[in-house]
């Protein structure tokens, strides 16, 4: 059947490889085997497949749309009643994701030519976007469930290695190692739902599981303890990707890696994991509504909680990171109640949005060398299309002014209000808590006098300042792309109370983060209450010490405890036994008389006793 | 002939290297040895290409009469379950021979011990009769020996003679399962196939098994058998370590498939409960004592204790998916232990210390060691079971085919697996990130600091191998059909056959 298909469909499969094929062509350059012409080669290499997926994605796009939704498949290993596969899902919202992942690739592979200009490891940088890209366009187009979580994995352990970029930092050391850690702990529960529904389903195609899962009600087929435990370990894999409570640590300790891998963090790479939930959610609902309970929860303790602690930061990308839990809080909202055409326009909006803020939060870092928002200040006057992005990829997120955040609050807050009016009231805060947030920053950051670290900060490079701009411009335009796609009839189609809801909360939110005091000597209140709140939501409601406490301990102790009891007891025992036959040995060899006669006894004994216990094992037996 | 040429290549090879005229040099020593190990590879590569994997059972077989008054034969077959050890025997040994350096004492011993071992552990892997593997199953044992404790670090006696003990405990309990065996069923022919442990009561047949069980259980080696391993490990050079762990604990696990397993369905049946428990333990012991090692190279061999754990879940659960991922297990903790204890080898030789207290940012592109530090990133990562390379879908097919028969067992291996995450990304963020420093092992506090470290660039001959053994991982991650269509219808053979009896 897959013959029938046009070339760019039937090659789909190219897309992903040219990501892993980026980092082939790399290698030459990181591992340092030809060092003469500079790193740059590898570069280069990359923007040129990625230009190409960027290409075959739009050809494929016209194609769908021609044809409708197709199914393209391969078989990969085969082994009794197992089967594993590799499989493309060519829907239209795919092909869309798709385009998003390698566009986005492409505009930050072209910002971080800039950013990291003088990076010595520049090519090691691009081998791994390269490996970042590939993994990602295979999960947002994977058709099964087997696939989404090789490829999971692998984003797991590129993100791993991009965030240890600068290994040689301790701060990034203990970052890297975090965010492996935590998306480890989500992949291994994910793992453990996917062997269970492989093995429970047969089948890891998710138009298959549907269809299981729909039954599996019906015909009993799992305990409700196991249907629980399993919606759980579906749904883990994703939080962990998304930095969900409580996965949240590693996203914030991930900053420390280079600005333009946190750019694809904050945007595809949280959409990857957001996708996979929207592919999973049809199991999760019908198997345990447990699940769906713990992902609304979760959704909204990351999203108020994220929205919350990211206006305590005063780490400029840490303010930012926080914001992206908030706004994945959300999504998970919209998952979990079913409503994945907005999910997927709030991850579209979010995405750009967000990886736009990222861009100029970039750029000052490069001008500036600095991120401490207490250091910075009068930026506007002096880096204009960096404040100008800025402000575009604010209002973008933020449900105020009619770019892509407002149209995506508005629907969302529409169809809650009847169903889930809880939970609309959770997104006008959230809202409003994103609208302080980044108003301050662009307080701090944009206005006020010059402090001596920005007296001199030019505008960045062309190289810098031509993606930041050109993605302005889709920002921009993300309304109009949102109706082209339109997985929901009509985004402007919820009623005017609602829109004055939405921009009620921005407003208020600006409001709010034009009118606290900003000056940095004072930002420290003297009110031990304050000092308290500050400090519970600065240092993030005290996970890591609470994961300290608990996680880490328990496996530390218990590791300790196995050590102990290795020594100890184990290789006591067996130390023991070798001390006590050298022992009895030296008592014995006073026995020997050299008799004749008594080795014969000894003999006779033996075999007797041997010849007797064989009997009573044969009369066992 | 050709299985035979299997046996006969080695030990030809060892006794040409003892009655060697002259004195050669030790390079020439090892460069015979690799011409013959790569005569050795080739023949085992032959072997799989004469072997026809669609057929179940032995194939390629020999047989002759030798002493049938006890019911020994030397009779050779070969199966899907073999075939794949047979030829990570041969590759691992030629790794062991290519990155072995500066012997200088007892050049022409050392070698052919290797070439003993070598051709010790293709008999037993081969061999078709049961006092047959046994004989070859002690053979290995000698020579392994006498590697640890001439060869090995300062502690090698105790590590050496504690080796000695436990697998002699080992080798007594299987002969004595053996001929427990022959006694009970009244008959003295040990050849594989026509043993039927079914005409035995579930008592004698439990009986032997225990004793299958724990005799091989040292070989592994499972908790709380695994006392003389760590030790071993580190007191053997680095050679010696690639081949215990990527060849001879393999016996245990090969040993447990083909004596527990196939000769004992009926009573295997019975206490499988208890030993997809008994992995489970054993799984998270090894996981977490390895957390708690400063020795890189006592974490890697405890991390064996735990991944070898997986291959006593799979075969108690007994499908054909999970002893498929037996095999695939084998294979790939063969491949990732001998690259994981080759490159710690290549961190000792260059700093002196394996201690990961002492030891950081060894990922130095300048004065570091960047490759062997991105080769060690591979390394654990596959062995974490990172997808794209062996330990993934080995891991996944034995959880699949595990969890439906023991969920809770298989939960908890999985858990191990997460653990090996912690432990090994400790390993590396610990070596391997931050600022290059390395204290020399008797050096004050004060040089603790010191940061004009230059570590020499590695040699080719222990690089090359290292990265073959890293392609060989992702080749076997991304195209694991090679493999699963050698083994698929000898392990599907071996789940029907457990399957019919219950």
């Amino acid at each position: 059947m897959s013959d029938a298909l046009p070339l760019p469909l039937q090659l789909i499969w190219l897309v992903p490889l040219y990501g892993f094929s980026g980092m082939l062509l790399s290698l030459p350059w990181a591992s340092g085997w030809i060092k003469r012409n500079g790193p740059r080669p590898a570069a280069y290499l990359n923007l040129l497949v990625t230009l190409l997926g960027v290409v075959h994605g739009s050809l494929a796009i016209q194609e769908v749309v021609a044809l409708g939704p197709q199914q393209l498949e391969f078989g990969w290993f085969q082994a009794a009643d197992l089967n594993l596969r590799i499989g493309f899902d060519l829907s239209l919202t795919n092909l869309a994701a798709l385009e998003l992942v390698t566009t986005m690739s492409l505009v930050t592979q072209v910002f971080a030519l800039g950013y990291l200009d003088k990076e010595w490891s520049l090519a090691r940088f691009y081998a791994l976007v390269g490996f970042f890209e590939g993994a990602m366009s295979g999960v947002v187009l994977s058709s099964n469930l087997f696939m989404s979580y090789f490829l999971l994995e692998m984003l797991t352990l590129s993100t791993y290695l991009l965030v240890g970029f600068w290994y040689a930092q301790p701060l990034v050391v203990t970052a890297a190692r975090d965010a492996f850690l935590t998306k480890r702990v989500g992949d291994v529960l994910l793992l453990m739902g996917v062997v269970a529904v492989s093995a429970w389903a047969g089948s890891m195609e998710f138009n298959d599981l549907y269809a299981w899962a729909a039954t599996v009600h019906e015909q009993q087929l799992l305990t409700p303890l196991a249907a629980t435990l399993l919606g759980l370990g579906l749904i883990a894999g994703p939080m962990g990707k998304c930095a969900q409570f409580p996965m949240h640590l590693w996203l914030d300790e991930a900053m420390e890696g280079p600005n333009p891998a946190s750019i694809l963090r904050n945007s595809v790479v949280v959409t990857c994991g957001a996708i996979v939930l929207l592919k999973l959610m049809p199991v999760v609902a019908a198997v345990s509504p447990v699940a769906t309970d713990v992902l609304l929860a979760v959704g909204t303790i990351s999203a108020i909680g994220g929205g919350l602690v990211a206006i305590a930061q005063v780490d400029l990308k840490r303010a930012f990171s926080y914001s992206t839990t908030s706004y994945l809080g959300l999504v998970f909202i919209a998952i979990a109640l079913q409503k994945p055409g907005i999910a997927l326009l709030l991850l579209f909006a979010h995405g750009l949005a967000r990886a736009l803020q990222f861009m100029s939060v970039g750029s000052i870092i490069a001008t500036t060398n600095c991120q401490d928002l207490t250091e910075l200040g009068g930026l506007g006057t002096r880096m204009p299309a960096t404040a100008l992005a800025f402000l575009v990829g604010s209002a973008g997120l933020v449900g105020l002014v009619p770019l892509g955040g407002f149209w995506c609050f508005g629907l969302m807050v529409d169809n809650l209000a009847g169903i889930a009016p809880l939970f609309a009231v959770v997104f006008l805060i959230t809202n409003l808590l994103a609208a302080a947030n980044v108003t301050r920053v662009y307080r701090s950051l944009f206005l006020g006098a010059a402090t001596p670290k920005t007296k001199r900060a030019p505008e960045v490079n062309w190289l810098m300042a031509l993606p930041m701009v050109s993605l302005s411009v889709i920002v921009l335009l993300v309304p109009l792309i949102m109706q082209r796609i339109d997985p929901v009839p009509g985004i402007a189609s919820f009623s005017l109370p609602v829109a004055a809801a939405v921009i009620g909360s921005g407003l208020v939110g600006v409001l709010l983060g034009a009118l606290t005091p900003l000056d940095s000597f004072w930002s420290r209140s003297r009110l031990p209450t304050v000092r308290l709140v500050q400090d519970l939501l600065a240092y993030d409601f005290y996970t890591p010490e609470i994961y300290r406490r608990t996680v880490v301990n328990l496996v530390a102790s218990l590791a300790r405890f196995t050590r102990w009891f290795d020594i100890t007891v184990i290789k006591g025992a067996v130390d023991g036994i070798g001390r006590l036959s050298l022992a009895t040995a030296d008592g014995l060899k006073l026995t020997v008389s050299g008799q004749l006669q008594s080795y014969v006894l000894t003999v006779i004994l033996a075999v007797v006793l041997l010849i007797g216990s064989l009997q009573v094992l044969r009369g066992v037996g | 002939m050709l299985l035979s040429s299997l046996l006969i290549v080695p030990f030809l090879g060892t006794l040409a290297l003892l009655l060697w005229p002259d004195r050669p040099s030790p390079a020439r020593l090892r460069l015979i040895t690799i011409v013959i190990l790569v005569v050795q590879l080739a023949l085992s590569v032959v072997a799989a290409l004469r072997f026809d994997p669609s057929l179940p059972g032995l194939q390629l077989q020999e047989l002759h009469r030798w002493l049938p008054g006890i019911g020994l034969d030397y009779a050779l077959g070969i199966d899907g379950l073999s075939l794949p050890l047979v030829l990570i025997n041969g590759a691992l040994t030629l790794v062991s021979a290519v990155i072995t350096r500066d012997i200088s004492k007892r050049p022409r011993l050392y070698f052919a011990m290797l070439l003993l071992i070598s051709g010790a552990v293709n008999g037993a892997f081969l061999a078709d009769n049961l006092l047959l593997f046994f004989l070859f199953y002690e053979l290995e044992l000698i020579p392994l020996w006498l590697l640890i404790s001439v060869w090995g670090g300062v502690n090698r006696a105790y590590a050496a003679t504690k080796f000695l003990i436990f697998t002699a405990v080992s080798g007594m309990l299987i002969l004595g399962a053996f001929l427990g065996l022959a006694l009970l069923t009244g008959s003295v022919d040990f050849s594989l196939t026509p043993v039927l442990s079914d005409r035995l009561a579930m008592g004698g047949q439990l009986w032997l098994l225990a004793a299958i069980l724990i005799g091989f259980g040292i070989k592994i080696p499972l908790v709380p058998l695994h006392n003389w391993l760590p030790d071993a490990h580190t007191q053997a050079s680095t050679p010696v370590s690639v081949l215990l762990a990527g060849v001879l604990l393999k016996l245990g696990t090969y040993g447990l498939l083909r004596f527990g397993l196939q000769l004992f369905p009926e009573a295997w049946a019975k206490l499988a409960p208890a030993l997809a428990i008994w992995a489970a333990i054993s799984v998270l012991y090894g996981s977490l004592a390895a957390i708690a090692q400063t020795d890189m190279k006592r974490m890697v061999a405890y991390s064996s204790v735990g991944h070898m754990g997986y291959v006593l879940l799979a075969a108690a659960a007994d499908t054909p998916v999970s002893l498929l991922g037996a095999v695939f297990q084998m294979v790939s903790h063969g491949l990732i232990s001998a690259l994981l204890f080759l490159l710690v080898g290549i961190v000792y030789r260059k700093t002196g210390t394996r201690d990961l207290e002492v030891l950081r940012g060894l990922l130095n592109p300048e004065r570091g060691l960047p490759l062997t530090g991105s080769l060690m990133i591979v390394a654990v990562m596959a062995s974490a079971g990172l997808p794209g390379m062996a330990g993934f879908i080995s891991e996944f097919l034995v959880f699949r085919g595990s969890i439906s028969a023991f969920p809770v067992a298989t939960l908890l291996s999985m858990v191990g697996s997460g653990l090996t995450a912690v432990y090994f990304l400790l390993l590396v963020n610990r070596a391997f990130f931050g600022r290059l420093a390395i204290t020399p092992p008797s050096g004050d506090p004060g040089s603790d600091a010191r940061l004009d470290v230059q570590l020499s660039t590695v040699a080719p001959r222990e690089t090359i191998p290292a990265l073959a053994l890293a392609a060989g991982i992702v080749f076997i991650g991304l195209v694991p059909s090679s493999l699963g269509n050698l083994s698929e219808v000898a392990s599907t053979a071996l789940a029907n056959l457990t399957a019919g009896v219950s």
